[in-house]
């Protein structure tokens, strides 16, 4: 019988057809669909708490240890683990949450037009605020010169649109009259937080509140992108170091160690005074360049322990090549750990963007970031909302990545599993 | 201290840079250049030698003499001009009114400085062993006066340096009379005669003398130094020879009859004994271990010398006995302030706090913290604000050789789609006047007729720019072009120093050029960086800002055809020729006429677009009196620092 890695983790396994089958979609159906609801009932009673920042987790209902004699896979089995830490899982549901806030962060605020019927034709104006270009023409050319609001209605009588839940924009000042019965943004020290700033505006008037939702967008893609970007590369670097060991391993091994010396803000400051232009692409590309040195040393530690095992062998009897052993069967069994430096990792880069923002270094206006309105803040230090809002925002984002970096690393740990217990 | 040392003013006179926002000049000491060469980055390598000083035979003195009528110039003591001032204008408060009164309005402001401006009625009302804690925003890279090239330099300079001229706070250049016996110039303008005073010395003994004067002219023409200073060299370039004729008098010998010859033959000095064998194997003077330790512990003509220096922290100096004492005998005013330690304080939010604590006893104030952090009980507690006009503009350049910017038409397409009002009104606190070209709207040299002042006109924009052939023939949004068979985008960088309220003007600018279809990406960048590139005229657009120079003929090298500090390309026939009558023009109403024809010709250009003109902003410490203010902020001329004093 051909041994699978899965199996050796769950003493119910069955057998599999076909060594190394997936794991994850071996679930039993009622299992998931009771994942399901456990999801609905955490969003249900942690939803509206994370909205409003307010850190204690919910009372919820005492998680009964589900314990079922189906099997389950690997994966399955981390993720009840995972479920049942409450702190990781509300820290889920809110990165979760800032997601959905960076998806839909044109219609939450904005001034353009989520849809609208102008001339006939139906426009989404507010996908400008994703990519410029992908902002009609059609109003450039009309002089509507980013008013929408008024416009719209003066230019084509026909006209119709639906509008973002606030009207305010985070790369611009809101002025008077463009909206009705909404002021002119206070500006210079003035813009505390009031009912048409609900975060209260920069020295220049843009709305912190704007900033803030539509700088979600950034501070994830960082985190995502620049992590994603590391894992690719250490993965793979990882793998065939383990893998191969010998020259190979010596190579990767020496290169992780360069690497690892590489200090990555001095680095991106040096691309900064070296390249012309400098966008939020480069910084993203320098973290991921030089943070994947923890993943590629995880992955080769797991590929080292994973070469020997039976259903290595065994794949490589039925002849399969190294490539097919390292990616299709090994990697997916030594993912769990490998996800745990990824998590942390997407935290540690978030905290380089603001801390880049923040000295001056981020991406340029009118890119919306959390790090620039600190710095804003910490030049007009009597405005406190400059500092409280976005400082809240990127601790409670950082922190609710390393709770699920630290759930993710003991719901997959066997040892550190049985601790827990 | 006393005196403004006049090399400065050549330095100064030229025409300063300043990347700052209407904030805040806190770093622009950073990007205060006298010239190109000066930054590191950008003279890294040795650069190319200039051509060598053409031997010249100087007449004896008395042929000189018999032939040349001279005319007497001012040798004036400048704390005696303040003691006079400040007859004319007697405080219109008592002092304790003054230190309670808040300076909540422009008339508050001038109580403010006429009374605590004043300089002591009797000398026990100074504390003569008295410290003061200044300011730096910036650490000073060199202690050479010849090599001086930042705000911080020139602030550690002004008050260790020797020079024989100065200029008082209208900025009318004379000689020092501390220094200088007798200042005369010959009738047909090509010879200056200076008799210096016996009694001066060198901080290590040796007496400061003529030779000293021909001797640093001999350096800074030098094929090897020149390239490395090319600021104070653009004045002595000018100057065909200077010589010494015996230890007090020395001779400047002029190429041209020129106006501007005054501001030419003002120079640094430096002591011959110590540099004559040592300059010409080390030409930026600053490497070898003989100029290294000369760095550290310069040797002082003026009222103080470094006696300590922490390299990012801070440089104390102390005034020279030797200064105002000669053989046992009192020659000069002893300086009122015993002891003055710099600080360097790159932040303007870390200084605001240390001049609270009582850390700091001056500090630049931002235009943010003198509206909006400068009220408080707080601040008033230690300390009272005062503020002058200056003559300093920002603006945003328009490079003039990119396709983009080679009409005038888009030129003023720019001034009329900026929300000029916006930025005065709320970015910058409404503390600013709008600036209305190159020259000070209060100063002589501008134009009697008050040019159109540009206000935000979209349409009028638009207009322009499809006049000029910028349309949007694809659909995307975005305006182009055809330029030389290519359809280029209207899109470009401006470039900004990294500074929250600068930026934030950048970021207007892009908004309403996005407004009308142009994409400008803002970019800020490092002083340094950005200087280095403007210098390069690697930009399309840039927000940076002048400082003042004595004499509008300084201002040539911005705008002359190919001037080193031209960076936007500016090139006009009309304007270059209008320089040249202004060098040779001595009536001051017709150079005023000459002048504001070269403001009205610029401004009709819009090489620019001209923003505000800026205000200094000062915190002084209660215990400080004596400042005032001049078109050069409250140092930069003379007394300047010499005239201020603590009370006891």
């Amino acid at each position: 019988m051909t041994s699978h890695p899965g199996d050796h983790k769950q003493p119910h396994g069955e057998s599999p057809e076909r060594p190394g089958d997936e794991a994850l979609p071996r679930q039993a159906p009622e299992d998931a669909a009771g994942l399901g609801a456990a999801i609905e009932s955490e969003a249900a009673t942690s939803g509206p708490e994370v909205v409003g920042f307010s850190v204690p987790a919910p009372a919820a209902e005492p998680q009964e240890p589900i314990e079922r004699d189906v099997p389950r896979g690997y994966w399955a089995e981390a993720w009840l683990r995972f479920r049942r830490r409450r702190l990781a899982m509300t820290a889920l549901l809110f990165v979760v949450f800032l997601a959905l806030v960076a998806i839909f962060s044109p219609a939450i605020v904005g001034t353009k037009p989520i849809v609208c019927k102008y001339k006939g034709e139906i426009y989404f104006p507010c996908l400008g605020y994703f990519n410029r270009s992908w902002e009609n023409a059609i109003f450039t050319k009309d002089r509507f010169r980013n008013v929408y609001a008024g416009n719209l209605k003066e230019k084509d009588p026909e006209s119709w649109a639906i509008w973002p839940l606030i009207y305010q924009d985070p790369e611009r000042r809101v002025r008077e009259g463009e909206w009705p019965a909404q002021p002119a943004n206070p500006t210079r020290n003035y813009g505390s937080p009031n009912r048409y700033n609900l975060f209260g505006t920069t020295p220049a008037g843009v709305d912190v509140f704007a900033i803030m939702v539509h700088g979600t967008r950034i501070a994830l893609l960082v985190g995502f992108v620049s992590m994603g970007i590391a894992a690719a590369i250490g993965i793979t670097l990882g793998a065939l170091a383990g893998y191969f060991r010998g020259w190979v391993d010596a190579l990767i091994s020496r290169l992780i160690e360069i690497v690892m010396c590489v200090p990555t803000l001095v680095l991106i400051l040096a691309l900064i005074a070296v390249l012309p232009k400098i966008t939020i692409w480069h910084l993203m590309a320098a973290i991921g360049l030089t943070g994947w040195t923890s993943i590629a040393r995880l992955t080769r530690a797991e590929f080292i322990k994973l070469r020997e095992a039976d259903f290595v062998s065994a794949a490589k009897a039925l002849g399969a090549g190294p490539s097919r052993i390292m990616f299709r069967h090994i990697l997916r069994n030594a993912m769990a750990p490998v996800l745990v430096p990824i998590t942390f990792g997407i935290a540690s880069a978030i905290l380089i963007e603001g801390g880049l923002s923040f000295l001056g270094f981020g991406p340029p206006p009118p890119t919306p970031s959390w790090g620039r309105i600190l710095a804003e803040g910490q030049q007009n230090n009597t405005m406190w909302w400059l500092i409280v809002f976005p400082g809240l925002a990127i601790f409670l984002t950082v922190l609710a990545y390393n709770l699920i970096g630290e759930g993710l690393q003991e719901a997959t740990d066997p040892r550190l599993r049985e601790a827990g217990r | 201290m006393r005196r403004f040392w006049p090399w400065m003013t050549l330095l100064l006179g030229g025409w300063l840079l300043i990347y700052s926002g209407c904030g805040s000049r806190t770093d622009s000491g950073s990007a205060q250049t006298s010239g190109p060469g000066d930054e590191p980055s950008i003279s890294a390598n040795e650069p190319e030698p200039l051509p060598p000083l053409e031997p010249f035979d100087p007449p004896p003195l008395h042929e000189l003499e018999a032939k040349v009528e001279w005319i007497d110039r001012p040798v004036r003591d400048a704390m005696k001009l303040r003691r006079e001032y400040d007859a004319a204008h007697p405080a219109p408060i008592s002092v304790q009114e003054a230190l309670a009164l808040r300076n909540t309005s422009a008339e508050n402001n001038e109580k403010i400085l006429l009374t605590l401006g004043k300089l002591p009625t009797d000398d026990n009302q100074v504390n003569w062993d008295a410290t003061v804690n200044r300011r730096l925003t910036m650490d000073v890279k060199r202690t050479n006066p010849l090599f001086f090239s930042s705000v911080s330099e020139g602030e550690v300079s002004s008050l260790i340096g020797f020079g024989l001229f100065s200029i008082d706070w209208n900025l009318e250049p004379f000689a020092a009379a501390e220094h200088v016996v007798e200042w005369k110039t010959s009738k047909d303008g090509l010879y200056d005669l200076v008799v210096m005073r016996d009694d001066l010395t060198w901080s290590d003994g040796y007496p400061i003398t003529a030779h000293d004067v021909a001797f640093s002219f001999q350096v800074i023409m030098d094929s090897k130094v020149g390239p490395h200073i090319p600021a104070i060299r653009s004045g002595t370039e000018e100057l065909r020879w200077v010589q010494a004729y015996d230890d007090r008098t020395v001779v400047f010998f002029h190429k041209e009859p020129l106006a501007t010859n005054v501001w030419n033959i003002m120079f640094p000095v430096i002591p011959e004994h110590i540099y004559k064998d040592s300059y010409r194997d080390d030409p930026q003077m600053s490497t070898s271990p003989y100029h290294q330790e000369l760095e550290l512990n310069p040797i002082s003509g003026g009222p103080y010398k470094i006696v300590k220096r922490e390299r990012g922290r801070e440089i104390v100096l102390e005034a020279r006995e030797d200064y105002y004492i000669y053989k046992g005998k009192q020659v000069r005013e002893k300086p009122y302030i015993k002891r003055v330690r710099f600080k360097i304080v790159e932040d303007n939010n870390t200084a605001l706090l240390a001049l609270e604590k009582g850390d700091l006893d001056e500090s630049m104030l931002g235009a943010a913290q003198w509206q909006a952090q400068t009220n408080s009980d707080a601040f008033y507690a230690k300390n009272t604000k005062v503020s002058g006009p200056e003559w300093t503009f920002f603006y945003f350049g328009w490079n003039m050789n990119t396709p983009y910017f080679n009409d005038v038409r888009v030129r003023r397409a720019m001034s009329y789609a900026f929300n000029h009002k916006e930025m005065l009104d709320d970015l910058c606190y409404g503390l600013y006047q709008p600036c209305l070209g190159i020259f000070a709207p209060d100063s002589w040299m501008a134009p009697k007729k008050r040019p159109m002042q540009y206000q935000q006109d979209l349409d009028k924009a638009e207009d322009l720019l499809d006049e000029a052939g910028w349309v949007d023939s694809d659909g995307d949004g975005i305006r182009d072009k055809e330029v030389n068979g290519k359809r280029i985008k209207f899109e470009f960088d401006i470039l900004v120093s990294n500074k929250p309220d600068r930026i934030a003007i950048c970021n207007l600018l892009r908004e309403n050029l996005e407004s009308i279809g142009i994409i400008c990406h803002v970019r800020p960048l490092e002083a340094a960086v950005m200087q280095e590139r403007m210098f390069k005229k690697e930009f399309v657009a840039a927000f940076s800002g002048w400082g003042a120079g004595a004499d509008p003929s300084t201002s040539d090298n911005i705008w002359k055809t190919g001037a080193p500090r031209n960076f936007v390309g500016f090139s006009n026939k009309e304007v270059d020729d209008l320089f040249k009558q202004g060098e040779r023009e001595f009536d001051r109403e017709k150079r005023a006429e000459i002048y504001g024809r070269i403001a009205e010709i610029i401004y009709d250009e819009q090489p620019y677009t001209f923003l505000y003109n800026m205000s200094s902003f000062y915190g002084f410490n209660k215990q400080l009196r004596g400042y005032m203010f001049s078109p050069r902020g409250p140092f930069g001329y003379s007394p300047g620092f010499g005239s201020v004093w603590v009370t006891k």
